[in-house]
Formats: structure tokens, sequence, C-alpha cells
């Protein structure tokens, strides 16, 4: 390969400067930025700023409102990520099965990611909307009367089935790709040895899945923690009575609404914990963990 | 133990590519079946309709005395060995060859016998707790004939099971899975591309060409009465010498045929000899040479020993006896 050597010092920085001014204009300056207000207090005018240590923390582990959060995001989160990764997962053991004439297929499975988050939000809240809505008049007729503002489980149904949605096609595409990775000799072999469909799915099919499976799934929690403030604010703001309101959709509420910078601010940093504690299980795991 | 029977079996994939057509045959319980021929005649075709793995199209299978067209693989009392052996990666060996057992509900103590009996025949018992991806290409292949024997089935396929090994190791299992099948005696269809290896195991070979067979009969049979021009270039090596019979027009008696057969170890040196054979290249084997050359524009090879005489034309005789003589339309014996 040639080699190209700079004898100016200043052009591979001039080259690399618009990305590194993008890392640090979106990533590394507000970062400093969070962690840095997040151990001060500022009243609600912005005029004074005093030193407040771990308050802002303590006081959020001691928030009922913030409790609730935490939970709401873990049930949500869970709900999402075995929602959008199940269904992909069947929907990819389908196709595998008859793989060679489902291009239609495939290609109509993949729309849904490239729909944005807030329009996916919208088409749902449309579909489920209690008054216009086509799936309320449908559940009206079995005799559910749903209501996701009134209702705190129909509320957390709803961003599940809104969020989780879009993500199948993404799950789909690499549980697809994980399925063809397997030789069909290994089923074979296996049918032989007295398996039928479902054993062998779960004796041969799973396991050899698993570091896609888990690859999908720290990645569909990132999604689902991350990733759906666009959802939730198109669909329900977080309500009702905090039903939805998922932690990074609080930072926002927090910040921009209740201009309680301080808080707002401790809470970005815990939420850059958990995004940090899950890249770390990501390369430890992924990479080392999961093989057979 | 069973006998299988090939009634008119055939197979048209979706989309209609006929992979096989009209197969009959009878095997008997115990013997040793080896399904040769080039790659793409349909062999691994045949072998999956016979293990259920691939849906039968036309005529029937029986495995016994039971029709198995409608049973699944798993209720036809086979085992197989796939080419790229097919072990399951995430389970130990010793899981590998208890997994056939343990799914049919064999009670532990038994699997347990198994397993160590398979283990001991194969010599793989130091390798038991290992994954397969620790074992080397030989050893994988030990592994997947052990999964097929501690099962004990009335049947074992094998799939080109020697194809992904070196030279070496390919001679020396070919050897085993002969010795094995022997003491074992269990009724095994095998399918090879590579002529000698069927040669060497096979109790009688089915050459297959098309999808359909040309010959089924025992190695010497094929080997010294081929039924066409097909089998006659397929087994033996090196091939036979296949030679129009208007381009040498003086051999007697051969005047019916369209193209007449004769071995390259089957020529010799002779003064007076009928074919003059202009010389081009020398192969060097060692025990013997090999020399090709061209006989009235046709090729041709002989096998001379090592320290025959070499010159720029050689006059070559045969005995009447060792001629091959094959129609001109068919291609098929004639005599
Ligand atoms: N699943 C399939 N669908 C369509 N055609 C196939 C399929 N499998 C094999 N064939 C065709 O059937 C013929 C025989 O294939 P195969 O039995 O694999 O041959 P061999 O094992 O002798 O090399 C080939 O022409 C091959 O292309
Ligand atoms: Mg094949």
């Amino acid at each position: 390969m040639k080699r190209t050597i700079f004898n100016n010092q200043l052009l591979p920085w001039l080259l690399l400067a618009p990305q590194l001014a993008i890392t640090f204009i979106f990533f590394i300056w507000p970062a400093g930025q969070a962690i840095r207000q997040s151990f001060l207090r500022e009243d609600a005018f912005g005029i004074n700023t005093s030193f407040a240590g771990l308050n802002n923390f303590q006081g959020l582990l001691g928030n009922a409102q913030y409790l609730n959060s935490m939970k709401v995001t873990v049930i949500f989160a869970v709900s999402v990520t075995v929602l959008s990764m199940g269904v992909a997962l069947l929907l990819a053991v389908a196709v595998d099965r008859m793989l060679r004439s489902s291009r239609v297929y495939t290609t109509l499975l993949v729309w849904p990611y490239a729909v944005a988050p807030a329009v996916a939000g919208i088409l749902w809240w449309f579909i489920f909307n209690p008054t216009v809505g086509i799936m309320p008049y449908i559940l009206d007729v079995i005799g559910y009367d749903w209501n996701h503002n009134r209702s705190k489980t129909d509320a957390m149904i709803l961003v599940v089935i809104a969020s989780a949605w879009k993500q199948i096609s993404y799950n789909f595409l690499f549980f697809v790709a994980g399925l063809q990775a397997i030789p069909a000799s290994l089923r074979e072999a296996a049918a032989i040895d007295g398996a039928g469909p479902v054993r062998r799915f779960f004796d041969i099919t799973f396991p050899l899945l698993s570091p896609t499976t888990f690859f999908l799934l720290v990645v569909n929690i990132v999604y689902a923690m991350f990733e759906t403030f666009a959802v939730i604010d198109s669909t329900t703001a977080g309500g009702p009575a905090q039903a939805t309101n998922i932690m990074v959709y609080k930072v926002y509420f927090d910040g921009f609404i209740g201009q309680n910078l301080g808080s707002s601010a401790a809470q970005s940093v815990i939420l850059m914990l958990i995004v940090i504690a899950l890249t770390v299980i990501q390369f430890r795991w992924v990479e080392k963990k999961v093989e057979y | 133990m069973a006998s299988i029977t090939l009634d008119n079996l055939g197979k048209v994939y979706p989309g209609g590519t006929r992979a096989v057509g009209d197969v009959n045959i009878d095997i008997a319980d115990g013997e040793f079946i080896v399904l040769v021929g080039p790659s793409g005649c349909g062999k691994s075709t045949l072998l999956r309709m016979v293990a259920g793995l691939e849906s039968i199209s036309e005529g029937e299978v029986r495995i016994g005395d039971r029709v198995v067209n409608d049973v699944e693989p798993a209720d036809r009392d086979i085992a197989m060995v796939f080419q790229n052996y097919a072990l399951y990666p995430h389970m130990s060996v010793r899981q590998n060859l208890a997994y056939g057992l343990k799914n049919r509900g064999t009670p532990k103590a038994e699997i347990e016998r198994r397993v160590k009996e398979a283990a001991e025949i194969l010599q793989i018992g130091p390798f038991l707790d290992r994954k397969p991806r620790a074992l080397s290409g030989g050893q994988r292949q030990r592994v997947a004939m052990g999964r097929a024997i501690t099962r004990e089935p009335a049947v074992f396929l094998f799939d080109e099971p020697l194809s992904n090994l070196d030279a070496k190791l390919r001679v020396a299992m070919r050897l085993e899975i002969k010795e094995l099948q022997k003491r074992l005696r269990t009724t095994s269809i095998y399918v090879t591309h590579d002529q000698l290896e069927a040669m060497t195991l096979a109790d009688r070979l089915v050459v297959l060409n098309g999808g359909r067979i040309e010959q089924i009969g025992t190695p010497l049979d094929v080997y010294r009465r081929p039924a066409s021009t097909f089998v006659a270039s397929f087994i033996g090596s090196p091939a036979m010498n296949l030679l129009d019979a208007k381009a040498v027009p003086h051999l007697p008696g051969t005047a019916h045929a369209g193209t007449i057969g004769i071995r390259p170890e089957d020529l010799s040196l002779a003064e007076d000899g009928l074919i003059e054979m202009n010389v081009m290249a020398v192969e060097e084997l060692g025990a013997q040479r090999l020399v090709h050359g061209r006989t009235s524009g046709e090729a041709i090879t002989i096998a001379l020993p090592s320290d025959a005489p070499l010159g720029d034309t050689l006059k070559l005789g045969f005995d009447r006896k060792n001629l091959h003589l094959f129609s001109r339309d068919s291609g098929a014996r004639i005599d």
C-alpha cells in the first residue's frame, strides 16, 4: 500500500478538524457541561449559582418520581427489547425457511426502519387514538375500553408497541443473517438425531444464534433507553401520571419544562454512566464470552 | 440391520431441475454400496432421499419391508455422516455423541455405555470433553463417525465424508471405515466422486451419470467390463484409452464397434504391434511410467514398467480379450 507522508504538520489536523469539532460540540462539551452542572445548584432565573456537592444526586435517589421513572424505564426497556426481538426472531425463522422466494417479504419488513421515530410515534398515536383511531374501535368490539390518556397500562403498551415496531426490522435483518450463517447440515443432523422442529430450535439454532442475540440485546436496551425520546414525546409525553416518563424523557422534562437544571444534569450523568456500563458489557461480553 | 430397496426413484427439484431418474437398486442387508460419479450427477440428492432430508418426487424407498417415503428422518433408523461433519459446535464431543440417544429417551447408563464403546472403537476417548473446534480434521471426522455408530442404526449413510481430509489421512480413514463396516455389518450407502475410494470401499459400485445409473456391480466387474464409455473413462486410473474405431482401422474383429477401449496397463511394447504411437509426454510415477501420445490423431496412454525403453515412436501390442467395444450411438458396451 502506498503511504502518504504529510510534510505539513498542520494538514492532518485540518483534515481531522471537522470530525473533532463535531465530537467536541455535540458530545464532549455538553457532557462536560452536564457533569459540571450536576454539582451546582442554580435558581430558576439562572442568576445565583452555588456549589451543591452530591446534593443533586442525593435528591434524585430520595425522589419518588425519579425512582418511579427508573422503574418505568426498566419495564419499558425490557418490554421493548423482548417484544421487538421476539417478533423479529419469529419472522426471521419463518423467512429463513423459504429465503429464496422471500425477497419482497424482506423488503417490506425493512421499511419501518426508514421511518423517523417521531413519525412512527405519531403514526401509532393515530392508530391508537381513543377518538379517531382504528385500534380502540377494534378493541371496543371485543369489549376493551382503550384509552392511553387515562390508563397507565394502555399508555405503556402504546409506547412499547410504537418503540418496538421500528426496531423489529433492524433486529430481523440481524437474525436472518445469523440464521443464514448456521449450516443447514447442523439442523439436518439434529433432525436425524431425533429432534423435532421445536427441539431443534432450542438445542441447535438458538444457542448458535447467541452472539447475534446478545449483540441485539444490548443494542435494543440502548435504543429503548436513549433513542425513544421522540416516540414518547409524540405519543404520551410521559403521562398519564408519570406512567411513561422514562429517564431520558425526564431529563428533558425536568430541565427544559421544569427548569431544574441541576437535577436534570445529574440525571444526564446517571444516564451517561449507564451508557458507559452497557458499552463495556458489549465489548467485554460480545467479543469474549458469547462464543461456542 | 436392514435391506434397502430403491424402486424407480426420481427427483425433480422445484424449478424443474431433474437431479435423479429411474433409479433401481436392491441393497442386501449388511452390504456396502458406493454411489460414485462426477460432481453434480445426483449422488447427494439420492442419498438425501434415502435419509429423508429431500422429498421423493417419483418411486419408492424401502428400508427393510417398510416404505419410508413419508417417514421422518428420525424414524427411518438411519445415521448420516456429512461432508462438513455437521458436529454441533456448542456441544462437547460427549454431548455430540449422546444427542441422538438422549432425544430418543435412552436411559443414562445405556447412553454412557454406548458413548464409551464408540469412543474406544474410534480412539476419541481423550477428546470426549472437548468442543469440536478444538479438534483436528481427522478427529472431527472420527467424532462424526462416532455419532453415527452410538445410535446403532440399521443403515449408515455417508456423503463424501473424507473429502475434507488431506490425502494421507483420507487413505487411512478409508481403511478404517471399511474395517468398521465389516465389523458392525451395518448396511451402508457411501457417496463419493473419487473412483479410487469407491473401488476400495465398495461391495458393489453404483456408477451414476446425469442422475441415472450407468452400471451396478462389484468393483472388479465394473473395472473389467465397464457397461459404457462413461464408466470406462470414469473407473480406473489412468483412464482407459477410448479410440474411435475409424481412426484405428487395423484391429481385427472390431468392425461393428464405434469406440474401442483398452486400458493403459493392457498395452505393451511389441515389435509387430498394430498400434503406432507418437510419444508426446512421459510421467514418471516411480513404480511405472505413463507415456502419453497420439495414434492416428487419437490421444492414447500406456503404462510401462519404469525401466522400459522409450523412443519417439512406439509400437504397441495388446491381447484381443482385453479390448472393450462400445456402440457408436449410445456408448453402451457391445459384446
Ligand atoms: N436444492 C436444490 N434445488 C435445485 N437444484 C438442486 C438442489 N440441490 C441440488 N440440485 C441440482 O441437482 C443436481 C444434483 O446435485 P447433487 O445431488 O448435489 O449432486 P452431487 O452430490 O452428485 O454432486 C445438480 O444439478 C444440482 O445443481
Ligand atoms: Mg454431493
